[in-house]
């Protein structure tokens, strides 16, 4: 059954399917009668860990929005008093403008320096090898290391690495400590963060570059156009796909980016760093808020959403 | 035959010696039912945990569990650790939340014993504190410590000075200071000749909550106990002059160049400064806890009261200068605890000097009059001396309930980055309209 199904799901001449209604051509409807069992069978699997590990976890996240949680104090119905809060919670919006820009910042530069090395190593791809696994070695990393690295890197004597090379270039006077100012912190965090998760895009642009036609790549040579020249107007526009998924990627993982933060500021000072994944952490777990701390967790899936659907319905609109 | 008549006869055939045997039997009985272990006798079973210590406290614990095993052998412990780094209370709530079981836990936060009483989570001690006899080894003031609305729902274990200043021996005499301080003038005096070295004269470690140990020092000491109770209870405003002046007080310790930048504190979590203080020398004194002790002890290999001591907070003459502020860690006992004589025994056991010189000899202060001060070290008997005589008061942060704590602490971040009077307004009002929210 489960054969005659997927082959007939498959076959547009619908041969198959003629053969199964006896000669007689299956209505789109009979057709989708016929493969269900079949179809759900295999699906089922996979719908029962989506309901587990999604659904469920998803249902009872918006039912806890709906409920004043303090501590270990009896919960009690709010209605939307939750999110009504959150609109007017200064540290909140705060967390909103900081979050923008943190996403903004840390996608732009980690996704314009992979683009931008891809690009280069497209130019020799076997010499820039160890280059681009080393570089990539970063994104496997974890995020708690990197930030350790980078607290060190950010220390505000002469210990930290930042000061120390400002020291030796005749600019000991910028020395100071990083994390610890709420006008450089953030800033801090974001070179972190995106000189970890450069990996990536490198790794996807870069395949996206191996794949522009090698044909346009000589036609242009024949015309006399230089490396830079092909490389600006051929290979730059044409690696594009590679480029839009990896802005994708690193738009989801900067909303929800979490562990570099905590490690290298903890969400200060004075709450300058703190994200809304970040708030939404401090209300749950710190104070155990967990109604308010959902609210804000819905709050950062409608985010998500606003990111992700659009482009996946730009990668799908293409398929059937 | 009723059970009396057979007493009776029995009574009558044991003859005289045979009396005499029962009667010394029966008084031997009645003393062990009246010393500390008597009352632990014959509960068994396992006896369970929530245990959220590490390091030296942790290795402590485990020693206080073989100690009463040892007197109770039917008793098997059993733990559920929670590893947890700074406020552990996230993670307790989280255990408790999932369904886990056990029959005690530490606790260190007046504010979350009230939590957990309100919720009904706690049994109350207070029958427990008179039957053990538990006011014989513990005074009045660690009953009240552990009370709640009135009843006892923890038993102090440990406490820790936090009106302790840290300083390391070496970096005094770099600076020629040979004398510690004692007065709130020649402290700020003393930091000049610090500063003459190119040493900064404290660390503050304001990444997470110890910046607050100064203001809640200086608060004490302007204001005295009664008014710090007041406070935490937000029985006053945290609008009211007292905050304000403290601030300034405070704010007078940051323009004289106390701790450095703004930025460098703001930087610095506990153990950056402590590494300062006691391997670096970068910096003179610090104010964070008597967990610091245990630090320096093992961690940084020094000689306790050679190689660093401690200096209680410096008189600052407004007429409370009479006060320590402490923090404690008490056992509490789960309501629905499933072998509840033997956690009731344990807290029982708890104050006894048994008990107590287990806890001494691993280097923390019992509040135990049982205890053995000669296993005190130097720095813990400076300590207890010192608060011993003084009134005492628990750490302000740890009485404030749900996130006012977490708003005090970041309104105190934005103080230390703008200590001015108008800046001092807006840190107290922010506080204030989150205290109202609890209200």
């Amino acid at each position: 059954m489960s054969q005659v199904a997927l082959v007939t799901r498959g076959s547009d001449d619908g041969e198959f399917s003629r053969a199964k209604g006896n000669g007689r051509e299956l209505t789109p409807l009979r057709r989708w009668f016929a493969d269900a069992p079949a179809a759900s069978l295999l699906l089922l699997p996979v719908l029962v860990l989506f309901a587990f590990a999604v659904v469920y976890p998803l249902v009872q996240t918006i039912i806890l929005s709906f409920w004043d949680i303090r501590g270990l104090a009896k919960p009690k119905f709010y209605g939307l008093g939750n999110f009504i809060t959150l609109a007017q919670d200064a540290n909140f919006r705060q967390a909103v403008v900081t979050t923008i820009l943190w996403t903004a910042c840390t996608t732009a530069l980690s996704v314009g320096a992979g683009w931008a090395i891809a690009l280069l190593c497209s130019l020799s791809p076997r010499r820039t090898l160890i280059p681009r696994v080393m570089i990539f070695a970063a994104f496997g990393v974890s995020e708690a290391v990197t930030g350790y690295v980078w607290l060190q890197m950010y220390r505000g004597d002469g210990a930290g690495l930042v000061n120390a090379v400002l020291s030796l270039l005749g600019l000991g006077g910028l020395a100071h400590a990083w994390l610890g100012d709420s006008n450089t912190a953030v800033w801090c965090l974001i070179i972190a963060y995106s000189w970890a998760q450069t990996g990536l895009p490198l790794l996807v642009i870069f395949a996206a570059t191996q794949a522009v036609p090698r044909n346009i790549l000589e036609a242009a040579y024949v015309d006399g156009a230089m490396p830079m020249s092909m490389m600006r107007h051929i290979v730059a526009p044409l690696s594009m796909p590679g480029v839009r998924v990896a802005v994708f990627i690193n738009l989801l993982g900067s909303l929800r980016a979490f562990d570099t933060i905590y490690v290298l500021t903890g969400g200060g000072p004075a709450r300058a760093t703190e994200t809304i994944g970040f708030f939404m952490f401090r209300e749950s777990f710190t104070q155990f808020k967990l109604g308010y701390g959902a609210a804000a967790t819905l709050v950062l899936l409608a985010a998500v959403l606003i990111v992700s659907i659009p482009a996946i319905i730009q990668r799908t609109r293409n398929t059937r | 035959m009723t059970i009396g008549n057979l007493l009776t006869a029995g009574w009558r055939r044991a003859g005289s010696t045979g009396r005499q045997a029962m009667l010394i039997g029966a008084s031997v009985a009645a003393v062990l039912a009246m010393t500390s272990h008597g009352f632990a006798a014959g509960v068994s079973g396992d006896l369970v945990l929530l245990d959220w210590a590490s390091g030296n406290e942790e290795d402590m614990i485990k020693a206080l569990e073989q100690a009463f095993v040892k007197a109770n052998p039917g008793v098997n412990f059993k733990e559920i650790n929670l590893t947890v780094q700074g406020d552990a209370r996230g993670a307790i709530r989280a255990a408790l939340q999932s369904g886990e079981k056990a029959d005690l836990f530490i606790n260190t936060w007046p504010a979350f014993r009230k939590e957990l009483v309100d919720a009904g989570q706690l049994k109350d001690l207070t029958a427990l504190w008179d039957s053990a006899k538990v006011g014989d080894n513990l005074s009045d003031s660690w009953k009240s410590l552990g009370s709640t609305d009135g009843k006892v729902y923890g038993i102090t274990y440990t406490y820790g000075d936090r009106s302790a200043m840290f300083y390391k021996t070496a970096t005094m005499t770099k600076a020629g200071i040979t004398t510690q301080p004692t007065t709130w003038a020649d402290f700020v005096a003393n930091f000049k000749k610090l500063q003459a070295v190119n040493i900064t004269p404290i660390a503050i470690g304001a990444k997470y909550w110890a910046h607050t140990e100064w203001f809640e020092s200086i608060y004490e000491h302007l204001n005295g106990v009664d008014m710090t109770a007041k406070l935490a209870a937000h029985q006053i405003p945290w609008t009211d002059d007292s905050v304000k002046n403290a601030l300034k007080k405070y704010a007078e310790l940051i323009k004289a160049g106390c701790c450095g930048t703004a930025d460098s504190m703001l930087a610095m979590d506990w153990d950056g400064a402590s590494d300062d203080v006691f391997v670096a020398g970068t910096h003179g004194y610090e104010m964070i806890g008597m967990w610091n002790n245990d630090r320096a002890r093992t961690v940084d290999k020094l000689a306790e009261g050679t190689d660093y001591s401690i200096q209680q907070f410096p008189a600052m003459g407004a007429g409370h200068d009479d006060v320590s502020s402490v923090d404690s860690k008490e056992f509490s006992e789960f309501a629905n605890a499933a072998n509840a004589p033997a956690a009731d025994a344990f807290l029982g056991w708890l104050s006894t000097a048994d008990a107590a010189n287990v806890i001494a000899s691993h280097g923390l202060a019992s509040p135990s009059n049982k205890v053995d001060t000669s296993l005190y070290s130097a720095v813990i008997k400076a300590s207890v001396d010192a608060v011993g005589k003084d009134k005492v008061q628990f750490v302000l942060g740890d009485l404030l309930p749900g996130d006012l704590v977490d708003e005090y602490r970041v309104q105190l971040q934005k103080f230390l980055q703008d200590p001015s009077d108008a800046n001092i307004d807006a840190v107290s009002a922010a506080i204030e309209a989150k205290a109202k929210t609890f209200d």
